[in-house]
């Protein structure tokens, strides 16, 4: 009994396991050349083993598992084995896992940045004309702010001389697209623009951000009016 | 020992992994859903009004379902008295993450949103969809109409369908 429990676990499972996991290792990595190649002669190798073994219970009827003679074989083994699937679940962690929560990280944190440009882009205070700009300006990258600031100098001067407040609010806003460095968000906010002696207006935007990732932070690339037409 | 924790680590991540993956393409799904949905109600004409009326009702469900020929109704006749050819194109469409309801006063509750019962959907997306249409009346100037729309997508035994449209305003 206790000699089929030693040979299943180092003379079928342990070569299977170890097989599994440079499989998974593939399966991760999404199969580059390098690792077919390592990975093919690897499990060459482990299948040479199992053979070896195979012919080594033929003819002694002994095997590496109930081999009392070799204990260090095992340890070997059971140690190659170990390493192989704790490789396989390293490379699963960094590969899959980590991305994914970047992912959701990322989803949450781009949105938040496109709903504050959006809001900033389209707020205008009178007394002080360039707070809401410059606020924006600061979530840009240079050259995109740069290019904004200089458009909007010439309205901010006009709506600062009929001295009309504007303030705009997030209705909804969504993800468009997410990649690694680059994403797309849709905004669309309810604009109010009030002037002394007047009805004021409401409008709805639709805006489309587009934001990129520097370092560790997004940065908006592009601000623009969802509508070809 | 440590093998064994190493292939439990393996199958946690595996399986969080497909998770994830299942999550992001049933999110592309929804979204070509609520677009292609939008599509057929922002390019009704004069001619094709009874069939995409018809295809816009069986893409639907619940509340919005029951109540939609009475919703839809003005909307057809005017559509066709007018025989205006409308031409719409969808310009973005996107999973909403934020949602302000702006139109209540400070310190009213929000209302609880239409939502379907859990034993007819298991989960429902909302979808923002912007889109501009141009119609053309007999004899008229063109017009141009711009949409905001807050879909809700619900999936009801695989099928994504449309339990809630509402104009952002």
């Amino acid at each position: 009994m206790r000699n089929r429990l030693r040979v299943l676990a180092f003379d079928v499972v342990a070569p299977l396991a170890t097989i599994a996991g440079l499989l998974v290792i593939g399966v991760v990595l999404d199969w580059p050349r390098w690792w077919v190649a390592v990975c093919s002669m690897l499990c060459l190798l482990v299948a040479q083993v199992v053979v070896v073994n195979a012919l080594g219970f033929r003819r002694d009827s002994v095997t590496m598992g109930t081999d009392d003679d070799e204990p260090r074989l095992r340890t070997a083994a059971a140690g190659i084995t170990a390493a192989t699937v704790v490789a396989a679940a390293a490379v699963g962690y960094t590969q899959w896992t980590l991305p994914d929560r970047a992912f959701n990280r990322d989803n949450t944190d781009v949105v938040r940045l496109a709903t504050t440009v959006a809001e900033a882009t389209a707020t205008f205070t009178p007394a002080d004309p360039t707070s809401s700009i410059d606020r924006a300006a600061a979530l840009m990258v240079p050259e995109t702010a740069a290019a904004f600031k200089a458009q909007f100098a010439s309205s901010a001067a006009d709506l600062a001389k009929r001295n009309v407040t504007a303030t705009a609010r997030t209705l909804s806003a969504g993800l468009e697209a997410l990649g690694v460095s680059a994403a797309s968000v849709a905004v669309v906010v309810r604009a109010t623009q009030a002037e002394p002696g007047r009805q004021p207006s409401i409008a709805v935007l639709p805006i489309r951000i587009a934001a990129t990732k520097q370092g560790d932070s997004w940065k908006v690339v592009d601000v623009s009016p969802i509508s070809s037409r | 020992m440590i093998a064994l924790l190493a292939a439990v680590a393996v199958a946690i991540i595996w399986w969080g992994h497909r998770n994830a993956d299942a999550e992001r393409s049933y999110q592309a799904r929804v979204m070509a859903r609520a677009a292609e949905w939008t599509g057929v109600l922002i390019n009704m004409n004069s001619d094709n009004v009874e069939a995409s009326l018809e295809r816009l009702r069986d893409g639907t469900v619940g509340e919005l379902n029951t109540g939609f020929d009475a919703s839809i109704a003005p909307y057809r006749d005017v559509v066709k008295t007018l025989k205006s050819s409308t031409t719409g194109q969808v310009e973005s469409v996107s999973i909403e993450a934020i949602h302000n309801n702006l139109n209540i006063a400070a310190g009213q509750r929000p209302p609880s949103p239409p939502t379907l019962p859990p034993e007819l959907s298991s989960r429902t997306d909302t979808v923002i969809v912007v889109a501009t249409s141009v119609s053309e009346n007999a004899g008229g100037k063109p017009t141009t109409v711009r949409w905001n729309l807050r879909l809700g997508v619900s999936d009801v035994d695989g099928k994504q369908m449309i339990s809630l449209l509402e104009s952002l305003k």
